[in-house]
C-alpha cells in the first residue's frame, strides 16, 4: 500500500540515474539484436511487397494438408498455406493470370464447400508494396522534420532531439520484433508503425513539460544537477506515464486479443501487433531513452556543467552515480527553502510523514482568505 | 447565475453533440462502409507508360462505361496521382469485373455496312444535335435521341438503353462484323453495323480541334507516314469513297472501346497525312472530345493491375463485427480502469468519450453520405486507438490536479490552476499527434489515409472536448459541497484535503462554513 500510495502521490523516489544506465544497456542490447536479426533473418514480407495472389476463405475443419491436395490439382501445390484466426485458410501464391486466379478460387470454394462469392482474394503487383513503403518512408522523413521544428519551438531543441532519438529507437526495435519473431509485414503494419510515431511522442512531451516546470522552480537555484532534476520529474509524473500507457494499451490489447485472437479478423491482427509493440516501446523509450539522452545533452551545456561541478566540489552531493534517496524531498526543499534536515526526514520516513503538509512546490495563494463574499 | 459563469462551453458542447446526433439519426445517415467491411472489388491500376492528364481522364471514362455495363451500383473510380483506384461494392461477377477494368481500350477505324439512326417517334420527345460528322464537306446524317428510354425496344439490333447499360465484352472485342452504338450523353443516337477493323489508333499521330473560318468546329487528325499510317487509312478510304461491297455506305466509323464516336462519309479517294478534316455540326465540346479520343487512341494507355482485392461479403461482415466487439471490450476495460482509479472524475472521462463518440459518429455519417468517404477497417482501428488519445488528456489533467492538491492547494484553486498547465501539455501532445496524422494523410495512399484521417479527426475532437467539456465539468464537480467534502469519491487524495481543512479550521473556524 505504501508504495502504491507514494506512487499515487508522485512521491516515489526511484533513482532514475541508476536505472537509466540499465535502461540504456537494455536498449543498446535490443537494438543490436534488432539490427543483427534484420541483417541475418530479414523481414517476413507479405505478398504486398513481393507480388502475388492471396486467397482467404472461412473453412472450419479443413486442414492445411487437405488444402494442399486440393490445390495441387490446379497447379498451386507449392503455394503457402496457413490457417489464420480460428478457421480462415489463407493461401498465397505467385502472381498469375486472372483466369488461373479464378480456377484456384473455384477449387478453394469446392474444398470449403461454399460459393466462390464467399472467397476473398487479392492480387498484388510487386510494385504496390514498394510504393506503399516509399510513401511511408517519405512520410517518416517529413514527420521527423516537422516534429523537430515543432518541439524546438514549443519545448526546446535538445528535447526535440532526444524525443526523436527515442522515436528512432522505437521504430528500430519494433521492426526488430517483426524480424525476430518473423511476423508478416503488410501495408497495415507499416500504417500502424507510422501512427505510433505521433503517439510515442506523447509520453515524452508529458515528461518534458514537467522538466521545464521544475527547471523554473528547482533548477535555477542550482541545488540539483540536470540529471537529478530530470529523475525528480520522472518520479513526479510516473503515475501519469503509467496511466496514459495503460489506457492506450487496453483498447489495443482488446483489438489483439478479442478482435484478432478470438474472432480471427486478420487485418486487425496486423494492426494490433504493430500497435502493441509500438506502444510498449514508446512508453519505455520516453523514460529510458529520451530522458537520459536529454540529460546527457543538457549536462554538456555550460550552465548545467557549472552547477554539477560546483555541487561536486562542495562534496555535498555525490551527484551522478549516487542514488540519493531524498531526491523528491530535495526538490521540495529547494523550492520552499525548508531546511535540508527536514527533507531527509520526508525522504526516509517515506510519505508516512504527513506533518510537513505546507511544504508544497507551489506556495499557497496569499489572497485566499479574500474569497469570501 | 454567477455560479455558472464559465460553463457556457459545457452547455454548448453537450447541446451540439446531442443536436448533431439527433440530426444524424433523423436524417438516417449511417457511416458508409468500406469495401473491406461490406465486401466488393477494389482495383488499383497503374499506367505502364508516362501519361498526361487528358489520357488518364479518358481512361477513367472508358473504365466507367465498362463497369456501368456490368450493372453495379455506385462504382467509385478515383484518381490517385496517375493511378486509378476503382472500388465496386458487393459486385457479383468479380472475375468479369477484374477482367473488364484492366483491358486496354483500342481505337479502331471500321467501314460502316449499314446504319440505323434512332427513330425520333420510337424514342419519344427531345431531339438532340447531330454528333455524327462528315469528312470535309458532306452533309451530316440526321439523328435523334430521347429522354425516356424503353430498354425492351431495340434499334438495329441494339437495345435502347445500351449506352447506359453497356456492351458485353464479346461485342467490344469482336474483330469481325458487329453492331455498335453511337451514344451522346448516355443516349443511343445511332446504331451501326460495321465491318472488320481496318486500322487501329496506332496509325494516328495526333489530333486537334479547330475553329474554322466559317465559325464551325472541326477535328483534324494527323496520321503517321507509311503503310501503317496514312497508307492504311487511304486504303480503306478508297474503298469507302467508291462505295464498294466492303464499305457500301461510304462512311468510315471511328470506334473507341466498342462505341462509334463518329462515322464521317469519305469524300475523297486519298488524303494527305496532315490534311484531313472532319467537319459536321460539332460544338466546341464535341469537337474537343473527339480530338481527345483520337489522341488517346493514338497512344492508348496500358494499365498494370497493381493491386486487386476481392473481399467476400461474409469476411467483410466478420471483420466489422470483430472490430466493433473488440472496440467495445476495449472501451469497457478502459472505462473500468478509469473509474476504479479516478472514481467520479473517471466517470467524467468516460462521458467525455460518449460526447466524442456522438460527434465522431455524426461526422463520419455525414462524410459518408455527402463526400462518399467510407469507413474502413483501418479507420475503425484508428478510432479505437484514439480512445487512448482521448483518455490520456484526462489522465494528464487529473494527475496534475492530484499533484497540486498534494502540494497543499485547495481542490477548488487546484482545479483552475492545474487545468492551465495540463491543457498546455495536452495541446503540445495532441498537436504532435495531429502533425503525424496530417503528414500521413497528405503523403500516403489508400488504407493509410483512412487510418490517418480518423486518428487526426478524433485527436482534434479531443482538443475541443478537453477544453469545452473536461474543464467545466470538473470545475462544476468541485463546486458541489457534497463531492468537495468527499474527495475520495472524486478520486483525489483525501488525506491531504483533510489535513488542509484541519489546518484551516484551526486558524479560521468560520471560513468554509460561511459560504
Amino acid at each position: 500500500m505504501s508504495k502504491l500510495g507514494r506512487l499515487n502521490r508522485g512521491e516515489t523516489n526511484i533513482d532514475f540515474l541508476k536505472w537509466w544506465k540499465i535502461g540504456i544497456a537494455i536498449s543498446v542490447f535490443l537494438m543490436v539484436v534488432s539490427v543483427g536479426s534484420l541483417l541475418t533473418r530479414g523481414l517476413n514480407l507479405g505478398i504486398d511487397f513481393e507480388g502475388g495472389v492471396s486467397w482467404e476463405v472461412s473453412a472450419p475443419g479443413v486442414s492445411v494438408e487437405e488444402t494442399r491436395v486440393a490445390l495441387e490439382a490446379v497447379g498451386e501445390g507449392s503455394a503457402k498455406i496457413q490457417i489464420v484466426g480460428t478457421d480462415i485458410i489463407r493461401v498465397q501464391g505467385p502472381e498469375s493470370t486472372i483466369e488461373h486466379t479464378a480456377e484456384v478460387t473455384k477449387a478453394l470454394a469446392e474444398l470449403a464447400d461454399t460459393d466462390p462469392a464467399n472467397i476473398s482474394f487479392s492480387t498484388v503487383g510487386a510494385s504496390w508494396g514498394g510504393d506503399v513503403t516509399k510513401s511511408a518512408i517519405r512520410a517518416l522523413v517529413f514527420f521527423f522534420i516537422a516534429i523537430l521544428i515543432y518541439l524546438s519551438i514549443r519545448l526546446e531543441l535538445r528535447m526535440a532531439v532526444a524525443a526523436l532519438v527515442a522515436v528512432f529507437h522505437d521504430v528500430l526495435i519494433s521492426v526488430g520484433v517483426y524480424s525476430v519473431f518473423q511476423f508478416e509485414v503488410t501495408p497495415g503494419t507499416v500504417i500502424a508503425f507510422l501512427t505510433i510515431l505521433g503517439y510515442s511522442i506523447y509520453d515524452t512531451i508529458v515528461v518534458d513539460d514537467k522538466i521545464i516546470e521544475n527547471e523554473r522552480l528547482v533548477g535555477q537555484s542550482g541545488r540539483l544537477t540536470y540529471g537529478q532534476m530530470t529523475s525528480l520529474s520522472m518520479n513526479q509524473v510516473l503515475l501519469r506515464s503509467i496511466n496514459t500507457t495503460v489506457v492506450s494499451l487496453l483498447p489495443v490489447i482488446a483489438l489483439l486479443v478479442v478482435g484478432a485472437g478470438i474472432m480471427g479478423a486478420v487485418t486487425l491482427e496486423e494492426f494490433s501487433i504493430a500497435l502493441t509493440v509500438g506502444l510498449l516501446a514508446g512508453a519505455y523509450s520516453s523514460i529510458f531513452v529520451a530522458a537520459p539522452i536529454l540529460v546527457w545533452l543538457k549536462e554538456h551545456q555550460s550552465k548545467f556543467k557549472v552547477i554539477r561541478e560546483r555541487l561536486q566540489s562542495q562534496g555535498v552531493d555525490v551527484s551522478h552515480a549516487a542514488p540519493r534517496v531524498d531526491l523528491v524531498g530535495a526538490g521540495v526543499a529547494t523550492a520552499t527553502s525548508v531546511g535540508s534536515s527536514a527533507t531527509e526526514a520526508i525522504g526516509s520516513t517515506t510519505g508516512a510523514a504527513p506533518t510537513v503538509a505546507p511544504s508544497g512546490v507551489i506556495p499557497p495563494r496569499p489572497r485566499k482568505n479574500q474569497r469570501k463574499r | 447565475m454567477r455560479r455558472f459563469r464559465g460553463f457556457g462551453s459545457l452547455i454548448a458542447i453537450v447541446v451540439v453533440a446531442g443536436a448533431v446526433l439527433l440530426y444524424t439519426l433523423v436524417a438516417g445517415n449511417k457511416p458508409l462502409l468500406g469495401l473491406d467491411l461490406q465486401g466488393g472489388v477494389s482495383v488499383v491500376l497503374k499506367p505502364v507508360q508516362e501519361v498526361d492528364n487528358d489520357t488518364i481522364d479518358q481512361a477513367i471514362a472508358i473504365i466507367r462505361q465498362r463497369i456501368d455495363a456490368i450493372g453495379v451500383a455506385e462504382p467509385e473510380i478515383t484518381r490517385q496521382g496517375n493511378n486509378i483506384l476503382i472500388q465496386i461494392p458487393g459486385v457479383k461477377d468479380k472475375d468479369r469485373a477484374l477482367e473488364l477494368v484492366g483491358q486496354t481500350a483500342e481505337l479502331q477505324f471500321r467501314p460502316v455496312l449499314a446504319n440505323v439512326p434512332v427513330d425520333p417517334q420510337e424514342a419519344t420527345t427531345t431531339t438532340s444535335g447531330d454528333p455524327a460528322a462528315t469528312t470535309t464537306t458532306v452533309a451530316p446524317e440526321a439523328s435523334t435521341s430521347s429522354t425516356t428510354i424503353d430498354p425492351t425496344k431495340t434499334v438495329g439490333g441494339l437495345p435502347l438503353d445500351v449506352c447506359t447499360a453497356g456492351l458485353t465484352a464479346e461485342q467490344i472485342n469482336a474483330a469481325g462484323q458487329a453492331v455498335l452504338p453511337q451514344c451522346a450523353d448516355g443516349l443511343l443516337v445511332g446504331s451501326y453495323a460495321v465491318g472488320p477493323v481496318a486500322l487501329t489508333g496506332s496509325a494516328l499521330e495526333t489530333a486537334r480541334a479547330n475553329l474554322a473560318d466559317s465559325g464551325q468546329w472541326t477535328v483534324a487528325p494527323t496520321f503517321k507516314s507509311g503503310d501503317d499510317g496514312i497508307g492504311g487509312f487511304n486504303a480503306i478510304a478508297g474503298q469507302c469513297f467508291s462505295k464498294g461491297s466492303t464499305c457500301p455506305t461510304g462512311q468510315l466509323a471511328i470506334v473507341l472501346d466498342g462505341r462509334v464516336l463518329s462515322a464521317p462519309s469519305i469524300n475523297s479517294a486519298s488524303f494527305q497525312a496532315d490534311q484531313i478534316e472532319i467537319s459536321g455540326s460539332f460544338t466546341e465540346r464535341t469537337a474537343k472530345d473527339l480530338a481527345t479520343s483520337l489522341k488517346y487512341g493514338a497512344l492508348p494507355v496500358e494499365f498494370e493491375q497493381q493491386q486487386a482485392q476481392v473481399v467476400s461479403a461474409t469476411l467483410g461482415k466478420d471483420a466489422l463485427h470483430a472490430g466493433l466487439i473488440a472496440g467495445l471490450v476495449g472501451l469497457i476495460a478502459v472505462s473500468i480502469y478509469m473509474m476504479a482509479f479516478y472514481r467520479v472524475l473517471g466517470l467524467f472521462a468516460v462521458l467525455k468519450l460518449g460526447i466524442e463518440a456522438a460527434l465522431l459518429w455524426s461526422i463520419i455519417s455525414w462524410l459518408g453520405a455527402n463526400n462518399g468517404l467510407a469507413l474502413t477497417l483501418a479507420g475503425i482501428t484508428g478510432i479505437i486507438v484514439s480512445i487512448g488519445v482521448s483518455l490520456d488528456s484526462n489522465v494528464v489533467y487529473y494527475e496534475h490536479l492530484k499533484e497540486d492538491i498534494n502540494h497543499g492547494r485547495s481542490i477548488r484553486s487546484a482545479t483552475d490552476k492545474s487545468f492551465v498547465s495540463a491543457f498546455s501539455t495536452i495541446v503540445k501532445a495532441d498537436v504532435a499527434s495531429l502533425i503525424g496524422a496530417a503528414l500521413l494523410w497528405w503523403l500516403t495512399v489508400g488504407p493509410v489515409r483512412g487510418f490517418a484521417f480518423y486518428l487526426g479527426l478524433s485527436t482534434a475532437l479531443d482538443l475541443i472536448t478537453s477544453w469545452a467539456y473536461m474543464r467545466p465539468v470538473v470545475k462544476l464537480a468541485t463546486r458541489s459541497k457534497f463531492l468537495l467534502s468527499r474527495p475520495r469519491i472524486l478520486g483525489l487524495p483525501a488525506e491531504k484535503v483533510q489535513e488542509r481543512n484541519n489546518a484551516k479550521a484551526s486558524t479560521r473556524p468560520t471560513a468554509e462554513v460561511s459560504q
